[in-house]
């Protein structure tokens, strides 16, 4: 019985730890406002408005939610088998590429058919480009953390010289793609915010894969990969090609992400127009601590911040990077005790392996 | 006459377990005391207490009469008390000189005196007779003098009373003979040994006093001299126990595992295995014996297709596995449960249902299609929780709050419910309780009765004699010799194991014998 306590109390620890991170964050926060002689009540309710109130404003909170979930999908899902794909950014640029370049070409299709095609063929393209740095680590045990990191700069030119070289709008200085044909357009909710049916879209993904990772063997199987290879590749699981599986995955995931920003927001592929979305994602997985049912949480609320920034930067002057500096003590209090969990953990396996 | 050393009321409460329940200790000075107990009785707490490694939460320790408080291991080195672990704590590059010293050298103008230091140690071997090699790297020692060199170690940093940590776990027979000589040797020179094991014919043969522990407490304190195995063992766990079960002969069917001249690149050179030849009947038990290291693991290994190799075959059934990954070994009918339940046999974050079901998961009724079937999952995990006695039986909860004992059920009910013809059973009882030891052990019998092959390794002497119908001896990656449990004793064993052949052995017993 005294151990189911402790368990409960594990289990409990992690949201405490996160919500105590976020306190010291306000708290941080709040105290670099009065040294700068701002009004306190103002800047939360504007941070607040800016967040939800109206249409517009809520909207621009679904709007950035969208790509922070999926990215965070995407590196939850790698992370679950001891993979580390920090290359989301990368696979998320191919993944929009090809949108932009399917959603332009496909003609003639119904709306729903040409979405979901060009969906799957974008996620095919994070696939592939994330099979490059799962097949080296898999096959050459190189590093998958450097090859994803440098493969994301490898993306970003690339599609940079796509977008100005080979598939640019003429009739446009800035370097962009062609709009794309209307039945691949997501469509517009929360008028006339930018947000829009991919949030749909979005919450089914992380649902589906909660499903998969809860109730299908490949989802043990990353599972089990993730905890203990040793034992997976005892029980008969193919430890090496589930790691790149888990790869695949997460490269698909980022595929969508790229695709949903294309097909909802903008309309085409800008050169360079991520700004780190696939980044922001490995915020979201730390901070959920790669648990799928909390990434939705954690996703929110880091949209809801970003978004209430803006705006209270519009009515109180106050700089929006001020939020950013909150997002960073977040995120570093969150990770910081990350590591005393994981620590306690492999003193817990070394030393008392055995309860008796 | 005051006693050396006297513990009393000690209680130690770990996080999730109480492990010491006031316990009262004493041992006299000159004796050799063994301290006897299943895995989790608190043996190992107990000594950890005295040896300053743990404090206690109440209790009180006496050394020569005086109350001591032991907060380090240099308190209790002060004392006069030393401790041979389990584990040695031995740098494996450097010398043995440098290994004992370490930590305590003598210094001459700030300059590590090794002369004096050898000088030293070598008197200290002479006096006890500690057969050591002073300027060999511990690494090319074996295992048997590692131990001695932790034995001198003790001595040089003055220890009166040593504490030695189921010393005998990894040595031959012939070893733990040489073993007993020296602690026969320590207390002629009037030091007091404090003797922890579970192997109760050792106990019996070594002490003055034995003091049995169970659950926490100590359940009574015999003199070695009125003490039997069966009653040690009925203090132990607390009921009669059978260890010894000797099934009648099996009826021997055809032949399932076919190991043809098979070589592959051990962990060290010494456990390289070198053209390994037998073969494994269906309704037989074939023991592996050996000291530890000697290539046991690495034949476990490439039979499930865990390590590669390099020449010769492995057949099983007549279908040969040679090389094939571990899952189509175990598809083709292997079974295996691993030396190491808690790195390879469990997964301890995961439940225990999930790690009942982990070989058979990808199969009807347990999936279709890649999707769990929940139903099936929690019918199956329930029965083998029942079947098998998990406790607690509760299979939602992570693997790792179960005891020793219980992980290793977790194991066994999963290899042994897979139903396949060949079952590899590495050390299956070691670390376990002994409640368990006599589940585990019959199960394997039940398995042997139903017509299973068995492969048996274990480094438990006992356990090869007790369960096996051949016995085959691996010595440095080779097997020395298979010849049938009648003929076999722990002596005809003990010299194969360090290198004799059968017929070689045989003859030294008749030697012995003659004599």
């Amino acid at each position: 019985m005294k151990l189911n306590l402790l368990d409960r109390l594990d289990k409990l620890q992690a949201p405490l730890n996160v919500l105590v991170a976020v306190l010291i964050g306000f708290i941080i926060g709040t105290g670099l406002m009065l040294v700068e002689g701002h009004n306190i009540g103002e800047a939360y309710t504007a941070l607040f408005n800016g967040a939800f109130s109206g249409r517009f404003n809520f909207g621009g909170t679904l709007e950035r939610f969208v790509p922070l979930l999926l990215s965070g999908l995407a590196f939850a899902i790698s992370s679950k088998a001891s993979v580390f794909n920090v290359g989301v950014e990368g696979q998320l640029y191919f993944g929009a590429m090809a949108a932009a370049y399917f959603g332009y070409t496909i003609v003639g299709l119904p709306s729903f058919l040409h979405i979901t095609l060009v969906l799957l063929l974008a996620g095919l393209a994070g696939a592939l480009w994330a099979l490059i740095p799962g097949f080296l680590r898999a096959a050459y045990r190189v590093n998958e953390v450097c090859t994803t990191i440098m493969l994301n700069y490898v993306a970003i030119y690339f599609t940079s010289y796509i977008v100005n070289h080979l598939f640019k709008n003429p009739h446009i200085g800035v370097p962009q793609t062609p709009n794309i044909q209307e039945s691949a357009r997501l469509a517009r909710i929360l008028m006339p915010s930018r947000a829009n049916i991919g949030v749909y879209i979005a919450l089914g993904i992380v649902l589906f894969f909660i499903w998969l990772m809860d109730y299908t063997t490949l989802g043990y199987k990353i599972k089990t990969v993730g905890l203990n290879p040793q034992f997976a590749t005892y029980a008969g699981f193919q430890a090496r090609s589930i790691m790149v599986g888990a790869m695949v995955l997460s490269g698909f995931i980022g595929g969508i992400t790229g695709a949903i920003q294309v097909l909802g927001i903008h309309g085409y592929f800008l050169d360079n127009f991520s700004k780190s979305l696939g980044f922001d994602g490995i915020m979201v997985a730390l901070l959920a601590r790669n648990n799928l049912k909390v990434l939705p949480f954690v996703a929110f609320f880091l949209a809801a911040l970003k978004s209430g920034a803006v705006g209270m930067e519009r009515f109180t002057g106050i700089p929006r990077e001020l939020i950013g500096i909150m997002e960073a003590v977040i995120i570093l209090f969150a990770a910081a005790e990350a590591i005393i969990v994981i620590r306690r953990r492999l003193s817990y396996q070394k030393g008392g392996a055995e309860v008796v | 006459m005051e006693p050396i050393v006297k513990m009393t009321g000690i209680v130690k409460q770990f996080p999730n377990v109480l492990a010491l329940k006031g316990v009262d200790f004493s041992v006299e000075k000159g004796e050799v005391h063994s301290l006897v107990g299943e895995n989790g009785a608190g043996k190992s707490t107990l000594m950890n207490i005295l040896y300053g490694v743990l404090q206690p939460d109440l209790g009180e320790i006496y050394v020569r009469g005086q109350k001591q408080v032991i907060h380090s291991v240099r308190d209790a080195m002060h004392l006069g008390i030393g401790m041979v672990h389990q584990e040695f704590m031995l740098a494996p590059s450097m010398t043995v000189v440098e290994n004992i010293i370490l930590g305590f050298e003598p210094n001459r103008r700030s300059v590590v005196d090794y002369d004096a230091a050898a000088e030293k140690i070598r008197a200290l071997s002479e006096e006890y007779g500690l057969a050591i090699r002073p300027e060999s790297r511990i690494i090319d020692n074996s295992v048997g003098e590692a131990q001695r060199v932790e034995i001198i170690k003790a001595l040089y940093r003055g220890a009166e009373v040593l504490i030695l940590d189921e010393p005998t776990a990894v040595l031959t027979p012939q070893e733990t003979e040489d073993l007993f000589k020296v602690i026969r040797s320590l207390k002629e020179h009037g030091k007091t040994v404090i003797f922890i094991s579970h192997k109760l014919q050792e106990v019996l043969a070594i002490s003055d006093r034995i003091t049995v522990m169970r659950d926490g407490r100590v359940q009574g304190t015999l003199l070695a001299s009125e003490a039997t195995k069966e009653k040690i063992a009925t203090l132990m766990v607390g009921r009669e126990v059978f260890l010894n079960i000797k099934a009648p002969e099996g009826k021997r069917g055809g032949v399932v595992l076919d190991v043809q001249g098979v070589s592959a690149r051990g962990r060290r050179r010494l456990s390289d295995l070198k053209n390994v030849s037998f073969q494994v009947h269906a309704g037989e038990i074939l023991g592996i014996a050996g000291v530890d290291g000697n290539g046991q693991s690495e034949l476990v290994e490439v039979l499930t297709g865990l390590r590669r190799v390099d020449q010769g075959d492995i057949f099983v059934s007549g279908t040969k596995i040679t090389n094939l990954p571990p899952g189509e070994i175990r598809e083709r009918g292997v079974s295996h449960i691993p030396e190491d339940r808690n790195r390879s046999g469990l997964c301890a974050e995961l439940t225990v249902a999930e790690n009942l079901v982990a070989t058979k998961l990808k199969r009807p009724p347990l999936s279709k299609n890649g999707v769990i079937r929940g139903q099936a999952v929690r019918e199956l995990a329930s029965r083998l929780v029942e079947e098998y006695d998990i406790r607690p039986g509760d299979y939602r909860i992570p693997t790792r709050n179960l005891s020793g004992g219980n992980r290793q059920k977790v194991v066994v009910a999963r290899e042994v419910s897979e139903d396949a013809q060949l079952l590899i059973a590495a050390h299956p009882t070691r670390g376990v309780d002994i409640g368990s030891i006599e589940f585990i052990r019959s199960i394997l019998i039940a398995q042997r009765e139903e017509g299973k092959a068995i492969l048996l390794v274990s480094a438990d002497l006992e356990e090869v004699l007790s369960l096996s119908d051949r016995i085959a001896v691996m010595y440095e990656g080779r097997i020395v010799g298979i010849l049938p449990a009648s003929e076999a004793n722990e002596q005809v064993l003990g010299l194969m194991m360090a290198g004799g052949e059968y017929a070689k052995a045989q003859g030294e017993e008749e030697k012995v014998v003659e004599a």
